[in-house]
């Protein structure tokens, strides 16, 4: 399964589908766990400070990544824990949902874990992740005064960014 | 002329570039760092201009060797074309590019979240870095303009104007 694309923004963003705010929040980390970026366009309900919050979600999808890939019944290897694989190799969990929301998940092989929350009707979002992820790379990895590791502060990303999530279906 | 070089790798290649010269070699003297990259920027215009006028005659005047510059130096490099170009006719240009290549990537903080400055003080401050960290990603073209102009026998003085990003316009001043 072939990950890189060509041109400028690639793929081109998946047409949408239906209209509205359907995304409810994004988080971006990095391979050491470093919340890169958090965003929230629709979210009635904090629990936690932002800290544990973060923490919190970093945990999950480490376990549920590592839960998935020792359940699978078709595959005899063990797999390295933690390492990010290419997607499409190996066992790797895209999305869990409940009756309230869908959590979306894409890895990239350099660690990079982008994780989107959307409406519970919403469809497969792999070719969404994935412009997301072309985003980061044009503005925000491709910004001269950007430094890797750190939280992620580029107002170009920022603003493409919402003006996408409000289009996905 | 045949081979090619992925652009992301040039990218990448003049970022480090910059960022090696102002934080590492001349770490808090970013004049000195400066005239470094534009002197970088200098001998590369300085061979640009020979291989991208192998073919041509001599040029007429100022006005013609700008007017190459604009259009086939800059589409050479940038795969487009300067959108604006004023003169005052006493030797002195502005080339204004609408879509900088090497700036269209570049964005700043949205917002500066020092609690501790005191809202006077804060935006201008954090204006100013941000000027000053996309200024000092002008060096290197505008010692591109200045070396391909003085290959072509126009010794002159070049500086950058960053009021609108993307935008940015060259100011080329020719020495008499």
């Amino acid at each position: 399964m072939q990950f890189f694309g060509g041109s400028e923004i690639s793929p081109s963003p998946p047409a949408p589908t239906a209209s509205g705010n359907n995304a409810h929040m994004i988080y971006v980390f990095n391979r050491n766990g470093v919340c890169l970026l958090y965003r929230e366009w629709n979210r009635p309900l904090h629990t936690l400070n932002q800290q544990q919050d973060h923490k919190l979600m970093f945990g999950l999808l480490f376990s549920l990544k590592s839960l998935t890939a020792k359940m699978d019944p078709t595959s005899a290897e063990k797999g390295n824990l933690g390492v990010p694989q290419l997607p499409g190799q190996g066992c790797s969990f895209h999305s869990f949902r409940t009756n309230t929301y869908k959590l979306s998940f894409m890895e990239s092989p350099s660690g990079i874990k982008i994780i989107l929350v959307t409406h519970p009707r919403t469809g497969d979002l792999r070719e969404s992740l994935k412009y997301i992820y072309n985003l980061y790379v044009e503005y925000v990895v491709k910004n001269p005064i950007y430094t890797p590791g750190t939280p992620i502060r580029c107002e170009l990303f920022n603003t493409t960014l919402d003006q996408y999530a409000r289009s996905i279906a | 002329m045949g081979r090619e070089v992925s652009e992301s790798c040039v990218d990448s290649l003049l970022t480090e570039m910059v960022s090696s010269y102002c934080d590492r070699f001349y770490a808090n003297k970013p004049e000195l760092a400066a005239r470094r990259i534009e002197a970088i920027g200098f001998q590369v215009g300085h061979q640009l201009s020979e291989r991208y006028t192998m073919e041509r005659p001599r040029f007429s005047d100022n006005l013609e060797a700008i007017k190459f510059i604009c259009k086939d130096f800059w589409s050479e490099l940038f795969k487009k074309q300067i959108d604006n170009l004023k003169t005052n006719h006493k030797g002195t240009f502005v080339l204004q590019d609408n879509r900088f290549r090497w700036l269209a990537r570049m964005s700043i903080d949205p917002s500066s979240e020092d609690g501790d400055l005191s809202q006077d003080n804060s935006a201008p401050v954090t204006e100013n870095k941000a000027a000053q960290a996309t200024s000092m990603h002008l060096y290197f073209p505008c010692g591109i303009i200045r070396g391909a102009l003085s290959n072509l026998g126009i010794p002159c003085a070049v500086s950058a104007d960053i009021s609108s990003l993307p935008a940015c316009s060259f100011v080329v001043r020719i020495k008499a």
